[in-house]
């Protein structure tokens, strides 16, 4: 193996570098304490006068229409205060979904007609408590006509699917795999995955008056969102105001405003109190979409060396009857390895679900179990390790535009992550390894994540007493952003990070794009860093020229450092003496990155509103990406086929890490949904009706304490200045990607078996 | 109908009575009549563990205990984990040192599990803390952080 010697500093995902300022350091993060006292406040918290309680109504049904609702035997229950349904409702205007689906027509109601899924909103109750609303939410009576269910795609009667336009193609792969001396065909099958954060969805509906709503609502996106309920009620965006300090858990479920929260705002409206919705557990599986089932085909051809002459894809995922979700299953087929002729397809198959909607890493995370599967099968083949198969086939540039990379560390990453796992100890023979009755695998895959870049905005406060506050609408679902903007405030202006304080979550606050795409934590550094080098200018040409400053007049410039400012020689004052010397309260500063051009307050607004503003990378020179890669050990019980992973080495190239400590806690977390991927969940689905069978924590099974072995991850990243402003690639979704394919590799090694369809359980080993 | 009665309830010390239907859980007694909200409600049906609390010292799921049934027991919820001077317990302290939470929303139950699992002798490895930690699920996948600051709180308090 051609390996290159890794300089990088293993048992954590510390670069290695010891930063000179605040960011890039291992603090611990900053709301920590407010979270293990239970004092951090998340959506359904918030304390309000006169609360009432609504209670969502799900079809029972996978498909049909609505004959009649009586609502009468609720209405008359105890403390019921309003049973909605599609007859007696509010009727909104409607409003393009996260994907552009906009429902048909001009109107909208979250109260279901025609049935298109087993678990869509049919009514809701409103009373007094909890408990009377959940009592008479089973006293509403549907009447119903059957429809036809189509459940899943694997009913024959779903088709092949829609193309979607997604075709990627250069070079002649049918020419390069008639005449490949090695072809490998084989089709790959991921379940319905769910997002299941642990808290569930809900709101508080608050009509603070005709025209003004407040919702408090766990919120990827609260400009979004806002944006949402504006439209779906006709009121100037202003007039929203959504609010989401904690986020317990998004995973992509939470970036848009969904049926249940227009329900809670009619009912918060038709009754003038504020109105608390929550969803149960078990409705959480149709009230939002989670990733849906997909299947590709891959054939790639081969030379005997294991050079890649063609890759042809065919990718399939299902959606809803009547919304279009694409899950791109492409997109890191197409970039992974040079290949000179390739081919990708894409299908969408309407069954009988809710849209499905983001998980973590969508497209990317089933697009790399099939190919890395793929590509382990190919080594196999070949009689070729797959670290070298990976090594040989490894692009300079990007494949699919030509483009050079910003940064693509991957040769590192298989260097330190064979290194540290002992990869060279491997015997490649399947069932070759074992301890007892164990069978041990080891097995190995890659990921990749785009690096995708929005505009920002932040205001920076500079008090009277020398503290700081960062203030945005971004949010922190665990991800580490008021931690993050704490430290890129305290490096840009020279203060103890213990000086600032971040305040997100509220659509007031100055704007930001969805936190998806693993976009936020570099998009917001930026804003913050831009925003913080402006108050700092700015405060110390008032040190310098304000007629009151002890400073005046001392020197051509200030230097801030520690909280104090000074003459580049000579002593200097605290920033609170120099505030209280100018009489100034606070110095306040807003700016955003938004390119220069795109100034009309409309235009700002659909910036921050809407997907439009996502940039891609079509107009960068350089393909920005982060990279990955798992070594995994799998131990089969010979005689029961149990699956245990018992331990996990990646190493990830995602640039500088703005706090090695918390994307650290990024990485193993991303590692354990993969291990959850591979081996644990699926949405089980009747095929009769359509019904989530395992609508619960118990039958959807995620990873416990339990399954989890040890983990150990390395940083091979360093700073990408290409790839963002401060040097950061993507962080949050990259490290699922390639946790499963490494885990199916590992159980092929480890028992000889190709499992070529998710989730792996001892059944299918049988 | 359900009727209200009162219910008397020995909280973190305090005792709070409240006017509560008998099919009031002890979870939604804390969160909805006594807006302590540090306690969690994550699936409501004895999967998760976001509602642990201690029942006379034993972690108990909040979600599957009738309030009614928790008269005259101490209940101890997040809020009374701390020092009467405000300092941290030690699994606390430990949490925030080991980054053992992201989100936060399973955090509380996991910290009162946590707390419980050492005072029964169970933090002896870390395979035992995984075993006996099991039943708190953390979807943004701090297990491995949750296990050393599991094995820190208990050196610390050995």
């Amino acid at each position: 193996m051609t390996l290159i010697e890794p300089r990088v500093k293993h048992g954590d995902a510390s670069d290695g570098t010891t930063p000179s300022g605040p960011l890039g350091r291992e603090i611990v993060r900053t709301d920590g304490p407010l979270k293990v006292q239970g004092a951090a406040t998340y959506a359904l918290e918030h304390q309000l006068e006169g609360l009432l309680h609504c209670v969502i109504v799900q079809s029972t049904v996978g498909a049909g229409r609505i004959v009649a609702v009586d609502r009468s035997a609720a209405e008359a229950s105890p403390g019921v205060r309003l049973v909605l349904d599609a007859g007696y409702s509010l009727m909104l205007r409607s409003q393009p979904d996260f994907f552009g689906n906009k429902p048909e027509g001009d109107d909208y109601t979250p109260f279901a007609t025609d049935i298109h899924h087993n678990g869509e909103i049919v009514a809701a109750v409103v009373a007094d408590t909890l408990e009377q609303a959940q009592a008479a939410a089973q006293r509403v009576r549907v009447e119903v006509e059957f429809g036809p269910v189509i459940a899943t795609h694997d009913d024959p009667r779903a088709g092949h699917g829609n193309p979607v336009p997604l075709d990627k193609d250069w070079g002649d792969p049918d020419g390069a795999l008639a005449e490949a001396p090695v072809v490998l065909k084989a089709t790959y099958e991921t379940p319905r995955e769910y997002n299941v954060p642990i808290e569930p969805h809900g709101l508080i509906a608050h009509w603070e008056a005709d025209d003004r709503l407040t919702i408090y609502e766990p919120s990827q996106w609260v400009d979004g969102m806002a944006n949402h309920y504006a439209t779906w009620f006709g009121l100037p965006f202003e007039n929203v105001r959504v609010v989401s300090p904690f986020v317990g858990g998004g995973f992509g479920s939470k970036g848009q405003a969904l049926p249940h929260s227009a329900v809670a705002a009619i009912a918060a409206r038709m009754l003038r109190r504020p109105v608390k919705l929550a969803v149960s557990r078990p409705q959480t599986f149709t009230a939002y979409g989670g990733r849906p089932a997909t299947r590709q085909r891959l054939k790639l051809g081969a030379t005997e060396e294991g050079q890649l002459l063609a890759i042809d894809h065919d990718g399939s995922n299902e959606t809803a009857a009547n919304a279009a979700f694409i899950e791109t299953l492409g997109i890191v087929t197409s970039m992974m390895y040079a290949v000179p002729n390739f081919r990708s397809r894409q299908r969408i198959v309407p069954v009988n679900t809710v849209t499905p909607g983001a998980f973590r890493a969508p497209g990317k995370n089933p697009s790399a179990f099939a190919l890395e599967c793929a590509m382990d099968e190919l080594a196999v083949e070949l009689g070729l390790d797959p670290v070298e198969l990976r090594l040989r086939n490894e692009p300079d540039v990007d494949p699919e535009t030509g483009k050079p990379w910003s940064s693509r560390r991957l040769r590192e990453a298989y260097a330190a992550g064979a290194d540290a796992f002992g990869w060279t100890q491997r015997n490649p023979v399947p069932r070759s390894m074992r301890e007892g009755r164990q069978l041990i695998g080891w097995g190995m895959a890659c990921g990749t994540h785009p690096v995708y870049s929005s505009p920002g905005e932040a205001m920076v406060r500079i008090l009277a007493d020398g503290s700081v506050e960062v203030l945005s609408s971004a949010i922190d679902m665990g991800t580490g952003t008021y931690t993050i903007l704490a430290q890129t405030a305290a490096d840009a202006l020279g203060v103890p990070v213990e000086q600032v304080t971040t305040k997100l979550g509220d659509s007031r606050l100055p704007r930001a794009p969805v936190a998806g795409g693993s976009q936020l934590a570099n998009l917001m550094t930026a804003a913050v860093h831009t925003t913080a080098l402006a108050a700092r200018e700015e405060l110390i040409a008032l040190g310098l020229t304000d007629p009151n400053s002890p400073l005046r007049d001392r020197a051509n410039t200030l230097i801030i450092a520690d909280g104090r400012i000074a003459p580049p020689s000579g002593e200097g004052i605290s920033i609170a003496e120099l505030m209280a010397a100018i009489g100034r309260d606070v110095l306040e500063v807003t700016r955003d990155t938004l390119p220069r051009k795109e100034r009309s307050s409309a235009e700002r607004l659909k910036f921050f509103t809407t997907l439009g503003g996502m940039e891609r990378g079509t107009s960068i020179p350089k393909s920005r990406h982060s990279f990955c890669t798992h070594f995994v050990e799998v131990r089969v019980d010979e005689d029961f086929g149990t699956i245990r992973v018992s331990r996990v080495v990646s190493a990830l190239d995602a640039g500088r890490l703005y706090n090695p400590k918390l994307a650290d806690s990024q990485f193993k977390g991303g590692i354990v949904m993969g291990i959850g991927m591979a081996l644990l969940e699926e949405g089980i689905t009747d095929p009769r009706n359509g019904r989530i069978l395992s609508a619960n924590l118990a039958d959807y099974r995620i990873p416990t304490n339990a399954d989890i072995p040890h983990i150990e991850t390395i940083s091979v990243g360093i700073p990408d200045y290409d790839a963002t402003l401060l040097g950061g690639k993507a962080v949050g979704e990259l490290a699922i990607v390639g946790v499963a394919p490494a885990i199916a590799n590992a159980v092929f090694h480890a028992t000889g078996k190709r499992i070529r369809r998710l989730p792996i359980t001892l059944e299918s080993l049988m | 109908m359900a009727s209200v009665r009162p219910v008397k309830l020995d909280i973190n010390g305090k005792e709070k009575t409240l006017s509560l239907e008998p099919r009031v859980t002890l979870l939604d007694a804390l969160r909805e009549h006594l807006h302590m909200t540090g306690t969690k409600k994550g699936c409501d049906q004895g999967q998760c563990g976001a509602c642990t609390v201690h029942v006379d010292g034993q972690r108990v799921l909040a979600c599957l205990t009738l309030a009614v049934q928790s008269e005259g027991s101490a209940i101890t919820t997040i809020e009374g984990l701390a020092g009467p001077d405000g300092t941290p317990h030690p699994v606390q302290q430990a949490f925030i040192e080991e980054d053992a939470f992201q989100c936060g929303y399973c955090t509380p139950g996991q910290i009162m599990s946590a707390v419980a699992c050492i005072r029964e002798g169970r933090a002896g490895s870390d395979d035992e803390i995984r075993e006996f930690m099991a039943g708190n699920l953390c979807r943004c996948g701090a297990y491995p952080n949750i296990v050393s600051a599991v094995r820190k709180a208990a050196e610390a308090t050995a």
